[in-house]
């Protein structure tokens, strides 16, 4: 299908785009698209239906007698934006370790891109990206010297590597620190700089935890943009976060893990109606807390994560009296 | 904003990368790591110069050091090897080769800790790239090879082979071929040790029980040695492990040293020299395997990290309790620590809790005490000198507890943060530290002094105990100040007990390593002429007339340093928080 080849021919799509300088299609809220019918894109929908960028069949992993992740089947259709929340300790970070090759599972099988993981993981990693949770850049190379180095990992050649190089770190504003050592750089540059390394060869699926730590405004902007145009391009993003805010307006699709279990997996909307939720009987809807709006993926998650697999209200901290606090 | 290119779309099916490319790619990533470690920014102004001075100082020292060892082992090596030929002792040879092996294996155990420490990057983090495993084997058997052991091993070798040559010219040529696969068996057998203690030293039990299984061959190396070897007089001394070398016979010839020494002797009987070098091959090939089915488990995504045990804990209902009154609460007096102030007395509890959760460390404070004993038994040590006996021991006993006191803040990591933040007075948090480590140094200290009294042949003076204990205040105190000041000027961020250290951690740095040494050997250093001067002038209270003054200067140097504390760490804190609060 072409609107996974290269760019999104703009009469394929639901809504009026906004054109960058160079004429590229520039999709910018996933909320409006949501709002302008099911699919971003028209065309797309029976391919991204039959062949997933992503597909967990009972996903286990334990480690002694601690059950991280318990028995999850992902489906993550190509060109999605997929998010996956889960309060801390929930099983995220350890799922996108061994969706990206990085962890074994216990038990279990994954398949990116159609293929098995574990059978294809060369073929398989160079079409992903990842941002991990430690980011494991190399400290002690400059920001120009690791891009140069990913893109040849990755296999582009010299020109291409050099040539994205520069791009990128202009795109993340990095290109004045060109003589610091990463080690010397902030959290929030560093987490740039992982974003760049993770796209540099144009990955079909991208892996994100966390992105957004330690970011600034300006540069979340920019980041938020730039993801919104891989998508628009065709590629898949799996993406982690605690801002639910950020999440709730990216994502088309979004997933929760809690205790190592998916509890609720749909559109927002699949969410809000309590249709996405598995394995939670019952569930009465329940009047937004204070200061949060109704219907938003805050409430929402809340509710889900805030109870036990019978539905019951578990016990918060927020009930709990900390009356020494002024 | 600078616009991106449209990225080329990545086919499904895509041409395959060269493998030069990801192999040239690594090359060049360490040679970058290496080049921008050499010239990283260094601090400027007074810091620069001290770190200048250190810095030719050490290499000054460590240089020549490095050099013995290397040019030891190798000259050793060749001069062996040529005279295992030419003196026609077949099975000298097999020991020799054996020995190298050994020597190289037991190096690199021992530095696997310092090896994980020194790294600048951790190579199985190549895994997260596209490799197939054939090149992620070969970038991991080539990663890594210039660690002193390697070399040292290598160029003993060659040495050998050159001993050889000269020996017996025919033999040059199959003793170069048949030394590069012997060096290459050591090279996969030491990988192979290695992939396997990584994964056996994940396991924080595992590494305690190693490090008390290794202290424990050094211990009985020790005690077999005061069993078996007796003094007979001066220079004659028998080499037990020689002679197991010796008595080992035809063993040898079933291990690798024993292929490679048939594989070149036998050169005149083609077949069979040809079937020792297959037997050496084999070995080779066998110890490449055996690592590499440890590699494949890493290359699958094998969990390498400390082992979790966490359980599933149900949500405690919430404890009803009566509420404080704030004003009551901001009223009390804080929780007393006895005769410490509330801030010494949490801050010596958490260090507490944070040595007896360390076995590696408790292991590492038994040690030193299990040698005094060993030493004490010894007629050989204990009966020379009494006089001189004591103050040697506290020595030993003194060199690996005081290292500790120059990075008090490197175990805290980030935590140090707490202490800047909270509204604490840093004198109290170093108080603490200190003495928690100074409690540790008076226990160790007071338990080989016990031992030592008990166990010695010869009664310790009074008059050398008393020099002695006042020695010990003046070196305790003078480490204490000196050590103070430089975990301050130079903190460096440490896991206690952990292989693997954070980017280039150690417990003491490289600089404050050479202090403790050059402190504690010129401390040392101090006590020779006085023992020489008391003992020629008979004057026994000679060394407690001098130390004492000393150890009430140190002691006084350390409050000075102490009031100066809070000070110090105020004007350090961006140093504080570039090593010791990055990532």
């Amino acid at each position: 299908m072409r609107c996974f080849s290269s760019e999104v021919p703009a009469k394929n799509l639901r809504y009026k785009p906004e054109r960058t300088r160079t004429g590229q299609v520039l999709i910018q809220d996933a909320r409006f698209l949501r709002s302008r019918g099911r699919s971003v894109y028209r065309g797309c929908k029976q391919e991204t239906m039959t062949t997933p960028a992503i597909d967990t069949t009972a996903l286990t992993r334990r480690f002694g007698d601690f059950t991280a992740v318990d028995n999850v089947n992902l489906r993550v259709d190509a060109g999605q934006f997929f998010g996956f929340l889960g309060p801390n300790g929930a099983g995220k970070s350890t799922t996108i370790k061994m969706l990206t090759g990085l962890l074994a599972p216990t038990s279990g099988s994954i398949r990116v891109l159609g293929g098995d993981l574990r059978a294809n993981s060369a073929d398989i990693k160079r079409q992903i990206g990842v941002v991990p949770e430690g980011m494991a850049l190399f400290g002690r190379l400059t920001a120009d010297e690791y891009l140069q180095f990913v893109g040849r990992m990755y296999g582009l050649d010299r020109a291409t590597t050099l040539n994205r190089t520069r791009e990128l770190l202009e795109f993340m504003q990095l290109a004045g620190e060109q003589k610091k050592l990463i080690t010397d750089f902030s959290h929030g540059m560093q987490k740039k700089l992982a974003l760049a390394a993770a796209v540099i060869h144009g990955p079909k699926v991208l892996f994100l935890d966390e992105p957004f730590e330690g970011v600034d405004a300006v540069a979340a902007g920019t980041l938020k943009a730039m993801l919104l145009r891989m998508i628009a391009r065709g590629a898949t993003i799996f993406l982690t976060s605690h801002v639910l805010e950020i999440v709730e307006r990216l994502c088309t699709h979004i997933t929760i893990i809690h205790r190592g279990q998916l509890v609720a997996q749909g559109s927002l909307d699949e969410l809000r109606a309590g249709a996405g939720r598995i394995g939670q009987a019952g569930i009465q809807e329940a009047a937004a807390p204070p200061g949060l709006e109704k219907g938003s993926l805050e409430q929402i998650f809340l509710e889900i994560v805030g109870t036990d697999r019978e539905g019951n209200p578990a016990a918060t901290a927020s009930e709990q009296e900390l009356s020494w606090l002024s | 904003m600078v616009e991106l290119t449209g990225p080329e779309r990545v086919p499904g099916s895509m041409p395959p990368i060269p493998a030069s490319t990801q192999l040239l790619a690594v090359a060049w990533l360490r040679w970058r790591i290496f080049v921008n470690g050499m010239f990283r920014k260094r601090p400027k102004g007074k810091r620069q110069i001290a770190g200048l001075v250190f810095g030719i100082l050490l290499r000054l020292i460590v240089w020549p050091m490095l050099a013995l060892i290397v040019v030891g082992p190798v000259a050793i090596s060749g001069f062996l090897a040529w005279m295992a030929i030419s003196e026609g002792h077949p099975k000298s040879l097999a020991s020799l080769l054996l020995g190298i092996a050994l020597l190289w294996q037991f190096v690199s155990i021992n530095g696997l800790s310092i090896a994980a420490a020194m790294q600048s990057f951790d190579p199985a983090s190549l895994v997260r790239f596209p490799l197939r495993f054939g090149r992620y084997f070969v970038l991991r058997s080539l990663l890594g090879l210039m660690t002193p052991s390697t070399i040292v091993g290598c160029l003993a070798l060659l040495a050998a082979a050159v001993g050889i040559g000269v020996a017996n010219a025919s033999l040059a040529l199959p003793a170069l071929v048949v030394m590069a696969v012997y060096a290459l068996m050591n090279i996969y057998l030491t990988r192979m040790i290695g992939a396997w203690m990584e994964r056996w030293l994940a396991n924080r039990r595992f590494r305690e029980i190693f490090s008390m299984l290794m202290a424990l061959f050094a211990v009985s190396i020790q005690f077999m040695n005061l069993q078996r070897t007796p003094m007979r007089g001066p220079g004659v001394r028998s080499s037990w492990l020689i002679n197991i070398l010796h008595s080992s016979g035809s063993y040898l010839y079933w291990l690798p040293s024993g292929f490679a020494a048939q594989a070149i002797l036998l050169v005149k009987h083609p077949l069979a020299a040809l079937a020792q070098f297959l037997g050496l091959l084999a070995s080779t090939v066998l110890f490449a395997a055996v690592f590499a089915i440890r590699l494949h488990k890493q290359f699958l995504g094998e969990y390498l990290d400390e082992g979790v045990s966490r359980r599933v804990q149900a949500p405690s209902a919430p404890r009803a309790k009566a509420p404080v009154p704030q004003s009551a609460a901001l009223s009390a007096p804080a929780a007393s620590g006895g005769i410490f102030s509330p801030t010494v007395a949490a801050c010596l509890r958490k260090e507490w809790l944070i040595l007896t959760s360390n076995g590696t460390q408790l292991i590492g404070l038994l040690t030193p005490l299990i040698f005094v004993v060993i030493f004490s038994m010894n007629r050989a040590f204990s009966a020379f000198s009494s006089k001189y006996f004591l103050p040697s021991a506290i020595a030993y006993v003194l060199i690996a507890a005081l290292s500790s006191l120059y990075n008090i803040f490197g175990a805290d990591g980030r935590g140090v943060q707490l202490y800047l933040l909270a509204p604490i007075r840093m004198l109290d948090v170093v108080l603490a530290k200190n003495l928690m480590s100074l409690a540790l140094i008076v226990t160790q200290v007071g338990l080989a002094w016990t031992i030592i009294c008990v166990l010695a042949r010869a009664p310790v003076p009074v008059s050398v105990q008393i020099s002695t204990a006042l020695w010990t205040v003046f070196v305790v105190a003078l480490n204490l100040a000196i050590g103070t000041w430089r975990s301050i000027q130079a903190p460096r961020k440490f896991v206690p007990g952990q292989t693997r250290q954070p980017r280039g951690g150690t417990p003491t740095n490289r600089t404050s390593a050479l202090l403790v040494l050059a402190v504690l050997f010129g401390c040392m250093l101090l006590q020779v002429p006085v023992a020489i001067a008391s003992s020629y002038l008979g004057a026994p209270w000679l060394g407690a007339w001098i130390f004492g003054p000393l150890a009430v200067a140190a002691v006084f140097a350390y409050a000075l340093m102490l009031r100066s504390a809070e000070r110090l760490i105020f004007a350090a804190r961006d140093v504080f928080a570039e090593e010791l609060c990055k990532a």
